[in-house]
């Protein structure tokens, strides 16, 4: 994209943004819709940076968890998907059992973590491990089997051994898609640290969204989901920039 | 007679819907000597591809064997070289790691074979491209940096399976070029499967004719014309002699079925 017209669809973004917080903003004023309910931008915006300090902490404690799990999900599922890649009876068997495990919503097993683990950091880096691992296997192992068979073929007659195809194409082949289901794993990653903050924690953002409600003070949780958003954008567009450089061959980009 | 590969009486059954047997090719002999150019025609469904994959190993035959002379081989059936219809290139490898590929297979160092690729990459033209990605090429640079990473190694055999098929006519008559001095200048002994009779009349110095459901081989016909050959012998008389008389004989067999 050129520079001018990158600069064109950030504005336009922006102008859409404002244009919808200021409608936002006036309703509120119109309606006379209490704050409890619905806080409007600028008390948002108020209290975000009455309480700075404070959420920033939640916030970083939050992210510290998240990331934690998202990288053990990443190195997992990197670790799980070269046997399954490799052999198809170790695909076979244990395939199923991922699907099923998948099928569990994990939500559900964090009361039981917390009676395991306690309160502490444990439930919520698990939680968020096991929301995250599936949405970043998956994909990953579809394209290390699905190497062309024109070209497992090629390499064969050069004769390679099934271990060698895998390391010198099916890996750097499913980098991309590993690279690009980080985004979903990200955000899977963050939805299962809040929601262990908001079962089993007294710190983090969950946990402040939920006591917050609780006392009818709308407009911090609506900063807690602010930051949150901002937060899972910001890394997506990093990790965006990283999957560019590292796999530039998959966008076919020149150098 | 002295041969590279010997396939003595081969055939190949697919399995269809589990159950019932096709017969790909039977009873196939067929003896390639050393430095010799062999081509393979017949239309297309006639098993000329899994003749070529069972030589290539691919395909392991139901009846009948194929022999490497182990007096070349030495043991070492891994020095053949295989291009397809289809460049298949790793896409996060540049021009000179794709050709690297087969070095690194059977695990001896690239780096000692640099000389061996510039030179290929040379006489193949890519002259400058030693660094582009194979997306930012033509289809017919494409197909050449298929031809030297099947040279690389200096093949003792090279398996051509409709190499030139997916090209333009003019690039086509390219590659026919640069595949007869390449095969001048080093000799391999070659087996190239097509459909294109003039490609097989061409390049080789013998053509097998193919009969289709299940594959046989029907004849064969030696083809005299002195190297180095120049593609214009192609609108020679006597050229176009020998590709109607292979014509026919592949519509001979059209009609008995």
């Amino acid at each position: 994209m050129s520079y001018s017209k990158n600069v064109k669809s950030v504005l336009s973004t922006a102008a859409i943004l404002i244009l919808a917080l200021t409608l936002w903003e006036f309703s509120i004023y119109i309606l006379k819709i209490p704050r409890y309910i619905l806080p409007s931008p600028s008390s948002i915006i108020e209290t975000s940076t009455r309480y700075s300090t404070y959420l920033s902490e939640n916030l970083l404690n939050t992210l510290a968890h998240a990331i934690t799990g998202l990288a053990l999900a990443a190195v997992f599922s990197l670790a799980l998907s070269l046997p399954l890649a490799y052999s198809e009876t170790v695909r076979e068997a244990i395939s199923p059992l991922l699907a099923g495990f998948n099928a569990i919503p994990r939500a559900a097993l964090v009361p039981l973590l917390a009676l395991w683990f306690g309160l502490g950091s444990l439930p919520r880096i698990l939680t968020s491990f096991l929301i995250a691992f599936y949405p970043i296997l998956l994909p990953t192992l579809t394209a290390m089997v699905t190497v062309e068979k024109e070209l497992w073929e090629i390499l064969t007659s050069f004769g390679a051994s099934k271990k060698q195809i895998l390391v010198k194409v099916a890996i750097p082949r499913s980098m991309p898609y590993f690279l690009s289901s980080l985004h979903m794993g990200l955000a899977s990653a963050l939805v299962g640290t809040v929601i262990a903050e908001m079962i089993a924690s007294d710190r983090g953002l969950g946990y402040v969204i939920l006591s917050s409600t609780s006392r009818l003070d709308t407009p911090l949780a609506f900063s807690c989901l602010m930051l949150l958003a901002l937060t899972t954008f910001t890394l997506s567009k990093a990790l965006g920039i990283v999957e560019k450089r590292t796999v530039k061959w998959a966008y076919r980009v020149s150098t | 007679m002295e041969y590279l590969v010997k396939l003595s009486n081969v055939t190949v059954k697919y399995r269809n819907n589990g159950r019932r047997y096709l017969t790909a090719i039977s009873n196939v002999d067929l003896n390639i000597s050393p430095g010799e150019f062999v081509a393979v025609v017949g239309k297309s469904g006639c098993g000329k591809t899994t003749l070529l994959k069972v030589v290539a190993g691919l395909i392991k035959p139901d009846e009948g064997e194929v022999v490497f002379n182990e007096h070349f081989f030495n043991g070492s059936k891994k020095r053949i070289g295989v291009m397809f219809q289809s460049p298949l290139l790793l896409p996060w490898r540049n021009v000179l790691e794709n050709i690297f590929l087969p070095i690194e297979i059977v695990g001896e160092d690239p780096e000692s074979y640099v000389n061996r690729a510039l030179t290929l990459i040379e006489r193949t033209g890519l002259k400058g491209f030693e660094y582009s990605y194979p997306w930012e090429l033509s289809g017919g640079m494409q197909q050449r940096v298929a031809l030297c990473r099947a040279l690389i190694h200096k093949p003792l055999l090279l398996l051509l399976d409709e190499p030139f098929s997916s090209l333009d006519a003019i690039t086509r008559e390219e590659m026919w070029s640069l595949l007869e001095s390449v095969f001048l200048y080093e000799n391999y002994t070659t087996l190239l499967v097509t459909h294109d009779i003039r490609e097989a009349v061409l390049l080789s110095d013998r053509v097998i004719v193919m009969s289709g459901k299940p594959g046989r081989v029907k004849t064969e016909v030696r083809v005299p014309f002195k190297r180095p050959r120049d593609i214009s012998i192609q609108y020679s008389k006597e050229f176009n002699e020998y590709v109607a008389k292979i014509k026919s004989m592949l519509s001979e067999q059209h009609e008995l079925q």
